[in-house]
Formats: C-alpha cells, sequence, structure tokens
C-alpha cells in the first residue's frame, strides 16, 4: 500500500528570539511530518518549543533556518501576504482560550472563515448549518458565545477551524479548560472530524486523555524533539519526516 | 455589508464609551454648525443691509472713483435720465438708487451742525432699504410732494437740532460752482442706523432737493438693486457694457467696509474655534479607537492568524470610527437645526456690537452646504483617525498579538 504524501513537512527548522540581550533557542533543527487526517500530538513541558513550533507550522511566525512544506510547496520563504492567504485557505485554528468574537453569534464566528474566503451566502450558510449539527450546537446558533458553557464555546471553535476544510488544523491545548467530559467530547469531535475531512492536526498538549487518543506523539524539550511517536508502540500510521 | 455589521456590533462592545464618544462627536457638531450658522447669519444681515444701502452694483464716472474732488459733484454722472433708461434696460436690475452724496450744515436758526447729506430717489430707496431704516418719527420722503423741500434727520441730529417733524431748518452747503447756497427744508421724518456716530450727521433728501442745494443737475452715482444678491457677478460684466466707457461699475463689496472687516475678523475667531472643537472631536474618537484597539489586540491576533488581511481589519475599525463620528454628527446637526428653529421663534436679543445703539436677533443661519460639510468633515476625520489609530495594531505580528494580556 502506497504511503500517503504528508500536509505538512517541517525540515530542520529552527527559531531564536532575543530577550534582551539574551538570545533563546525556541527550537533548534526540529524535523516532523504529519499525514493526512493523522492527530498528531506534541507534549513537552512549558519552554519545550512546543508553541513555537505550532506557530511556525501554522505560518503565524517565520523560521530564522530550515524548510516547510505544505501539501508539497516550499511555504517557509513566503511574504506576509502570501502567508495571509494560505493560512485563510488551508489553516485551521483551535485555541486554547477559545478566542471567539464575543459580539458575533455561534453562525457568524463560525462562517467567518468561509466569508473570508469569499464563499458565496448560500453555500456558506449550508456549511455553517452542517458543521453546527456536527458539532451539537444547532439550537444555539443564533446565540453569543457568552451565552454558552466552555464545552459548547470550545465546539464552535472546532467547527470554526473546521469549516473551510483545511488541510492542517493547529490547536495548542484545546482541552486545557475543560472538564474530563467535555474534553472527552472535545477530543473525539477533533479526532473523527479530522478523520473524515483527511485533515492533519497538530496538537501542543499537556493532557493525558488527548495523548491517549492521538495516533502520534512527539516529546519536545529545550527547542528540541526528543522522542517521536513513530518510534512508540501506540503509533497507528505515522509517516517519517 | 458584512464588514459594516462586524464594525457597527463592535460599537456595541463597550457601549458606555460609545455613547460618550458619539456624544462628544454630537456637541462638536453642533457647536461648529452653530458657530457657522451665526457668523453665516451676520455676514447675510450685513452684506443685505450693504446691498440695500449703496446697491448690489454701483455705477459712477471712473474719476468719481479714482479722484477726490475739487468741488462738489465735479465727477458726477451728467445725464442720469439716459443712464438710467440704458440700465433698466437689462432684465435683472430692479431697482435704481441714484445718489447724491454732500456735506455741509444744517440750522435751526439758533445752531449750525455739520451734516452728511444724500440726496436720493424717496420711491426706490425706502423700498429697497425696507426693514433696513427704522423711522422713529414722522414718515419717510414722497417723490410727489408738493410743498417746501423736505429732508429726513438722522435720530442724533434730530436731537441736537431739536427738531421734530414738521420742523423747518436750513441746509447750507458749497455748490458745484464753489460758492455757499442755503435752502430752507422742512423735517419729514427722523430715522435710525442704529449706528450713533451716524444718525448723528446724515440726512435724506430727494434728489431734487440735493441738487437744488449744489446748483448742479449731476447725481454722484447709481446703486443696481437686482433680483438677488447672488446675480452680482454675472451683471456686473453686462452692466460694464452697458454703461460704456467712462463708468467704473463696483460690487457691493468694494464698499463694504464694515462687512469686509466682520467677515475677516469672525472668520478667524470661528475658523480656530472649528478647529479647536475638530481637534477635541478627534482627539476623543483617538482615544476611544485606541482603547478598543489595545481591548481587541488579542482578537485582532486570532483574526489575523484565521487569515484576516490587515488592510480588511484596520477598515472595520475605520468602520468603527465613521458609524460613530458619523452618528454623532448627524445627531449633532439635527440638535443644531433645533437649536436654530428654536431661535428664530425665541426672539433672543443679543446685545449692540461696538459702534452700534440697538441689538440684534440671536439667530443662526441654516446652510445645507454648511450642513453636510461640517457633518462630512467631522465622518472623515474620524474614519482617518480611526485608520492611523488601528493601523499599527493591524500590523503586530500575530504571536505577539495573540500572547497580549
Amino acid at each position: 500500500m502506497k504511503t500517503p504524501s504528508p500536509v505538512i513537512r517541517l525540515q530542520g527548522m529552527s527559531k531564536t528570539y532575543r530577550m534582551g540581550e539574551v538570545r533563546v533557542h525556541a527550537l533548534i533543527e526540529a524535523s516532523l511530518a504529519v499525514a493526512p487526517g493523522e492527530l498528531l500530538a506534541l507534549t513537552g513541558p512549558s519552554g519545550s518549543g512546543k508553541s513555537t513550533l505550532l506557530n511556525l507550522a501554522g505560518l503565524i511566525d517565520t523560521p530564522d533556518a530550515g524548510r516547510y512544506l505544505l501539501d508539497g510547496r516550499d511555504v517557509s520563504q513566503l511574504d506576509e501576504h502570501a502567508r495571509t492567504l494560505l493560512r485563510r485557505d488551508a489553516i485551521g485554528f483551535i485555541f486554547q482560550g477559545f478566542n471567539l468574537v464575543p459580539v458575533m453569534t455561534v453562525a457568524d464566528n463560525v462562517d467567518y472563515p468561509l466569508f473570508l474566503a469569499g464563499v458565496d451566502a448560500p453555500m456558506r450558510k449550508q456549511r455553517v448549518a452542517e458543521i453546527l449539527e456536527k458539532v451539537g450546537l444547532s439550537e444555539q446558533a443564533r446565540r453569543r458565545p457568552d451565552a454558552l458553557s466552555g464545552g459548547q464555546r470550545q465546539r464552535v471553535a472546532v467547527a470554526r477551524a473546521l469549516i473551510k476544510r483545511p488541510r492542517l488544523v493547529i490547536a495548542d491545548e484545546p482541552t486545557a479548560n475543560l472538564d474530563s467530559h467535555t474534553a472527552d467530547q472535545i477530543i473525539t469531535l477533533i479526532h473523527d472530524l479530522c478523520q473524515v475531512e483527511g485533515t492533519a492536526c497538530l496538537v501542543a498538549t499537556h493532557d493525558e486523555r488527548m495523548t491517549t487518543r492521538c495516533d502520534r506523539i512527539v516529546s519536545m524539550r529545550d527547542g528540541c524533539i526528543l522522542a517521536d511517536g513513530l518510534d512508540t508502540p501506540h503509533v497507528a500510521h505515522a509517516t517519517a519526516a | 455589508m458584512q464588514w459594516l455589521k462586524f464594525a457597527f456590533l463592535n460599537t456595541l462592545r463597550n457601549r458606555r464609551r460609545s455613547v460618550v464618544t458619539l456624544t462628544i462627536a454630537a456637541m462638536g457638531t453642533a457647536a461648529m454648525l452653530l458657530a457657522a450658522g451665526f457668523a453665516e447669519f451676520t455676514y447675510e444681515s450685513l452684506s443685505e443691509s450693504a446691498a440695500r444701502n449703496a446697491g448690489h452694483l454701483i455705477v459712477a464716472r471712473s474719476e468719481f472713483v479714482e479722484k477726490e474732488e475739487d468741488v462738489p459733484m465735479q465727477y458726477g454722472i451728467q445725464n442720469y435720465a439716459a443712464l438710467r433708461k440704458t440700465l433698466l434696460a437689462d432684465a435683472e436690475v430692479r431697482y435704481l438708487l441714484p445718489h447724491i452724496q454732500f456735506s455741509g450744515l444744517i440750522s435751526n436758526g439758533d445752531k449750525s451742525v455739520v451734516m452728511m447729506g444724500t440726496g436720493i430717489d424717496p420711491d426706490s430707496e425706502f423700498l429697497v432699504k425696507g426693514p433696513f431704516l427704522k423711522i422713529t418719527a414722522g414718515g419717510v420722503l414722497s417723490s410727489t410732494r408738493t410743498g417746501a423741500p423736505q429732508v429726513m434727520l438722522g435720530e442724533g441730529l434730530a436731537k441736537s437740532l431739536n427738531a421734530h417733524p414738521g420742523s423747518s431748518l436750513t441746509l447750507l452747503a458749497s455748490t458745484s460752482e464753489n460758492s455757499l447756497n442755503a435752502v430752507d427744508v422742512e423735517v419729514k421724518g427722523i430715522f435710525s442706523t442704529g449706528i450713533p456716530d451716524y444718525d448723528k450727521r446724515s440726512i435724506y433728501t430727494d434728489i431734487d432737493t440735493a441738487q437744488k442745494v449744489l446748483l448742479s443737475d449731476r447725481i454722484s452715482q447709481v446703486g443696481i438693486y437686482l433680483a438677488s444678491m447672488e446675480l452680482s457677478d454675472t451683471a456686473r460684466p453686462r452692466i460694464e457694457k452697458l454703461a460704456g466707457n467712462g463708468f467704473t461699475v463696483q460690487n457691493w463689496q468694494d464698499k463694504a467696509f464694515f462687512y469686509r472687516s466682520v467677515r475677516d475678523l469672525y472668520n478667524r475667531i470661528f475658523g480656530g474655534l472649528g478647529g479647536i472643537i475638530a481637534l477635541i472631536v478627534l482627539f476623543v474618537i483617538g482615544n476611544a479607537m485606541s482603547m478598543a484597539v489595545i481591548e481587541r489586540t488579542r482578537e485582532i491576533g486570532t483574526l489575523r492568524a484565521l487569515g484576516t488581511a490587515p488592510a480588511q481589519l484596520t477598515r472595520v475599525f475605520s468602520m468603527e470610527g465613521a458609524i460613530l463620528g458619523g452618528l454623532g454628527a448627524v445627531l449633532g446637526g439635527a440638535s443644531a437645526l433645533l437649536i436654530s428653529i428654536f431661535l428664530i421663534f425665541a426672539g433672543i436679543q443679543m446685545p449692540p456690537a461696538p459702534g452700534y445703539s440697538t441689538g440684534y436677533p440671536l439667530q443662526v443661519a441654516i446652510n445645507p452646504i454648511i450642513y453636510l460639510i461640517v457633518i462630512a468633515l467631522i465622518v472623515a476625520l474620524s474614519t482617518l483617525c480611526a485608520m492611523l489609530v488601528s493601523r499599527r495594531s493591524a500590523r503586530k505580528p500575530i504571536v505577539e498579538a495573540l500572547g497580549h494580556v
């Protein structure tokens, strides 16, 4: 059976920040690949480089060195405008704090990425209804985020990230602010939706419930990848960098 | 449309701040409109008064305008009847106001006082002056008088001579032949222009009496009263052509020194005031938008991560500024309109201006063009201000914006 091409491939990516006089090596020659439909967990203590890796993979930050291939295309040297368009069309984000727009309704929050992408209104309406049905929030479509529970808000965020059927989803501690039961629901939701859509998902997490449901775990420390789940027994279908 | 809806919803996030911003924009707009309307009303009143005194256009012999006369009427218009016929041929000319300017003494037998006389055509002159000349006693001159020559005295002059309607006085002036001449006149009425210094010296008499005093058949100049003031500029070249060589045609503004002085002064005062108000409105909107931008830095990061371009975010903030400024401006415009209408009926009097003896009504002109300009200015400044304030934040690195606390 032919191995599917990875959605993203990071090769020797490095990032250094300057904090006053001190240079902090946030990421050191990290290499990683994520296959379509694969749910990959990035674990490690604070300051290990998880967020930096997510930022680079999500094209919201630029590397100092290394290559980044998204669907086989080198995107590491793109300018800001091109990165914005790529984020708009190909990458979904799920944040720890949900980051919903409070003045928009649930439906408008979910609709926003499609509106940005220029999808016509009837199509948007249909897709919003479909995904809200999938995340179980059809009844809450006209509500504002502040009228929802934490779990419901994160489901809205998941719907917002996946509605445009992105190639890659970046999730930063998506279950950190949720109780066990709700966290389970969110994990299942992300897992199922990514599998159905063939979306690669990169999750930074400390949550064991999350890591056990992921297809692959990558451990990080001090900006380096210590262990890749390719070598771990419970990996289902990992793709080597 | 979606962006506009988003911008509108954003203005509702912090309602108290939006209400304060909107109120200050409204107050600023109203203040600017009321100040501009007051100045406009003053200009209109002064220009109307100037035009009704001298005419919209003034025709005189060129020497009369350029030189000083050695003897009265030296550079006067010789054949007024012919000139009158020529000028009345223009369809936009409504009235002609022939004037003879002279000076001399006026005496009641016991006391003689310096006077400045104006010979006029009573029929057209008082019709045109209308409410701009207040008759305090007696009546106005008539072109169909049958008895002795008549004069109207300024209030201060009448008081000085202890004259009343029906009193007999003597006019004494240098003639065009450089001799002295005296004519007995009867007081027909007493008037007030509201300028005490002028009322102490001025008299009106008819053209015939003035010519009789000066022993001349000339007149000094002809004022032309047009169908409306706006026609002055377009009518001028036609009148110049009709009057022919040897005549100079002046616009009413050329002779309205007081009008020009007040206009210059008010333009500076109210222009400065308007600038300060605009700055305050700008500062308030800028401050409100700055706070909104800072509060929403994290959200800006989120929206950027979702693929929103910085220009799109700047556009939303600009729309918010435009909405706040626009609503404030419209509210301010409505307030200014209501206040202006109230003042028309309230009859509030302003104290007399320096050099005047009577006050004038406090009214504010309602000029749709000024309303449009001021509202457009406030909207444009608010939009620009919001755009400038948000521009930098919209371009902030996404990671930095997302990490904002």
